[in-house]
């Protein structure tokens, strides 16, 4: 099989860059850019990360700054749990490439005319970029084969009860890129919330002893360190699910389903209302994915990083 | 014998409604003082018809009014798909026996609150229009509620919208005041109402009982488990039963305190109950929220309640 034409869309970001690093040694992805986004810390930061992450995997590949903000709304971000620099201030080599000169959403959009109808779009951040790119291109749902984020949340939400944060921190943008047409695939937190790397685990990644594993376990520590409070078992790869998925769903299971973003409710902005079996029954418009198989999971990640 | 639970039966029957009531009412540990109608399910007429045809069919002769027409603020949703044009299709039922009392819903669970000298129970099956009216109309009256053991919401998933069950999609400003009321609630939502089925060959079980309201409430299974088969259930749902098992026999279910709060705003998410599962309010929990059930406790609970009836016989 060829590998499928793949832009990343992220908000680089600690799990972003996890999941970079990875994307960068699956073969059934065919990476040919990067787009930034205002998320976990600003879009200069998120753009400086996307290019320092790309050039530490030896990977040349192009970076396009995305949108400062979200479509409609004030910025939020998760500076406390990302480090104000979004990395953790880990001490990652400068980068030697530059930005490219266009805009993510004109970008997307050339990639997705280049590939016709191939293209799939990565999406990892708040889904700004894409929200743009539908607003300013009609033609653009037919030309791309399909969306996977990491975002959202049928079950629990993280930023609030019933929001995740990729979603709430832009909900219209989310709820056009449901309504788009594309199919869009959904690791959101009832996934991603069983795809955690244990602190041993994660050591014993920094054990392969290159310096891409060094840095995936030295990167997460002050995550590990927050989510300490919370009783959970490890740190969740939020980021990394939606790349793997992108690659090979084997390990996943997924249903189609309805998903609308709330963008009005008091309690409930930016929730992912998820019609499982509602008498509504809703327009099946994207897939939720709901299990991983975590052993595989892990495996996979070990694999992969053992490339560098 | 230990002192009977005061209670008060608030429905819209409706099939599981009827089944929790004809499970109250066969319950040695309840005092049915007062039943109450409201609109939901079906309309109000439908609804206190039906209420008071169940009340005379399983001989449960206690004070009954009528709710009003309508939700606190939005307009009626009726369930015709689920229950029917009737609102409790199926079985022939007895002709009431009795008239309402010419006082509403709201004024009887006043008196009944008034009048008794322990706080009451409230058991609410339908929407929350009745209870909050009197919290709103009464508020003197709060401290005489022991608690409030209602089937309502669902914390991760709706059944009549994706983020809303039915009845508190009906009448979501109702329910916000029934959750910020600070009277204990325990919470028969979707979380557990779902896992309450009762499955065809139990439908034989309780019809073999024998009695008329055993081969009744076998019909309203029948009936009622036809909507639900058709969605690919194993069973019928008995939602409302569960918020009268949870006061009778608590020992069957798991529950978890949160602090549940309504989403009355939003396009897709009014009458969403919303748990803070990690504490991002910093509220005491307001609700006990039912999350499993013996499903074979149940099902006996149902079963020893339908053969309290053969005594009715006699």
């Amino acid at each position: 099989m060829n590998p499928i034409p793949t832009i990343i869309d992220s908000d680089a970001g600690i799990d972003d860059a996890i999941a970079i690093m990875l994307a960068a040694k699956l073969p059934q992805l065919k990476l040919v850019g990067v787009t930034s986004v205002a998320g976990n810390v600003g879009v200069d930061k998120t753009t400086h990360n996307c290019l320092r992450v790309l050039e530490f995997t030896g990977m040349d590949v192009p970076v396009y700054r995305g949108s400062a903000g979200p479509m409609f709304r004030q910025r939020v971000d998760a500076a406390f749990v990302h480090g104000a620099d979004g990395l953790g201030g880990m001490d990652l080599p400068c980068h030697t490439h530059e930005v490219e000169g266009i805009k993510a959403w004109d970008y997307i959009y050339s990639e997705a005319v280049r590939w016709n109808g191939e293209l799939q779009l990565i999406a990892i951040g708040p889904l700004t970029n894409l929200g743009m790119a539908f607003v300013k291109y009609p033609g653009l749902p037919k030309l791309l084969k399909r969306i996977v984020i990491m975002g959202g949340s049928a079950s629990e939400g993280n930023d609030t009860p019933a929001a995740e944060f990729n979603i709430w921190a832009d909900p219209e943008a989310a709820d056009i890129v449901f309504c788009s047409g594309v199919p869009v695939h959904m690791c959101g937190l009832d996934v991603t919330m069983q795809a955690h790397l244990t602190p041993g685990e994660i050591d014993e990644i920094g054990k392969i002893g290159n310096p891409q594993s060094n840095f995936f376990r030295d990167v997460v520590q002050g995550i590990l360190n927050f989510l300490s409070q919370f009783n959970f078992p490890g740190m969740h790869m939020h980021d990394p699910v939606a790349v793997l998925y992108a690659a090979d769903d084997s390990m996943f299971k997924a249903s189609p389903v309805g998903v609308r973003v709330e963008t009005k409710g008091a309690l409930t902005l930016g929730r992912t209302v998820t019609d499982l079996y509602s008498d509504a029954q809703w327009e099946k418009n994207a897939f939720i994915v709901t299990k991983i198989d975590r052993d595989a999971f892990v495996k996979k990640v070990f694999e992969l990083m053992s490339k560098y | 014998m230990t002192e009977r639970i005061p209670v008060i039966l608030d429905g819209d029957p409706g099939h599981d409604d009827a089944i929790a009531w004809v499970l109250a009412n066969a319950s040695p540990l309840l005092d049915i003082r007062a039943c109450t109608s409201v609109c939901g399910n079906q309309t109000i007429q439908k609804t206190s018809y039906n209420a008071m045809r169940i009340m005379t069919l399983i001989n449960l002769h206690v004070p009954f009014a009528m709710g009003r027409p309508k939700p606190l603020v939005s307009e009626p949703i009726i369930a015709p798909t689920v229950h029917g044009v009737s609102g409790l299709d199926g079985p022939a039922l007895p002709e009431p026996d009795f008239e309402p009392l010419p006082i509403s819903a709201v004024e009887l669970m006043a008196k009944v609150l008034r009048e008794s000298a322990d706080p009451v129970t409230i058991i609410p099956t339908g929407p929350l229009t009745n209870v909050a009216a009197l919290l709103m109309l009464y508020p003197e009256l709060k401290p005489k509620i022991a608690r409030i053991s209602l089937m309502g919401g669902g914390i991760y998933f709706g059944n009549w919208t994706p983020a809303a069950e039915f009845n508190i999609l009906v009448d979501p400003e109702a329910a916000d005041i029934v959750y910020k009321s600070d009277i204990p609630i325990i919470m028969a939502g979707l979380d557990v109402t779902e896992k309450a089925l009762v499955f065809p060959e139990d439908f034989e079980r309780i019809r073999a009982v024998g009695n008329p309201v055993a081969k009744v409430v076998a019909e309203w299974l029948d009936f009622f488990y036809g909507f639900h088969r058709s969605k690919g259930y194993a069973g019928a749902p008995v939602h409302d039963a569960v918020a009268v098992a949870a006061i009778i026999k608590p020992e069957i279910l798991d529950s978890k305190e949160y602090y549940v709060q309504i989403e009355t705003t939003g396009d897709f998410c009014r009458g969403m109950t919303v748990a803070d599962w990690y504490g991002y309010y910093h509220k005491a929990p307001n609700a006990r929220v039912l999350t499993g059930i013996r499903r074979e406790a149940f099902i006996d609970l149902l079963v020893e309640a339908v053969t309290y009836y053969n005594q009715e016989e006699k």
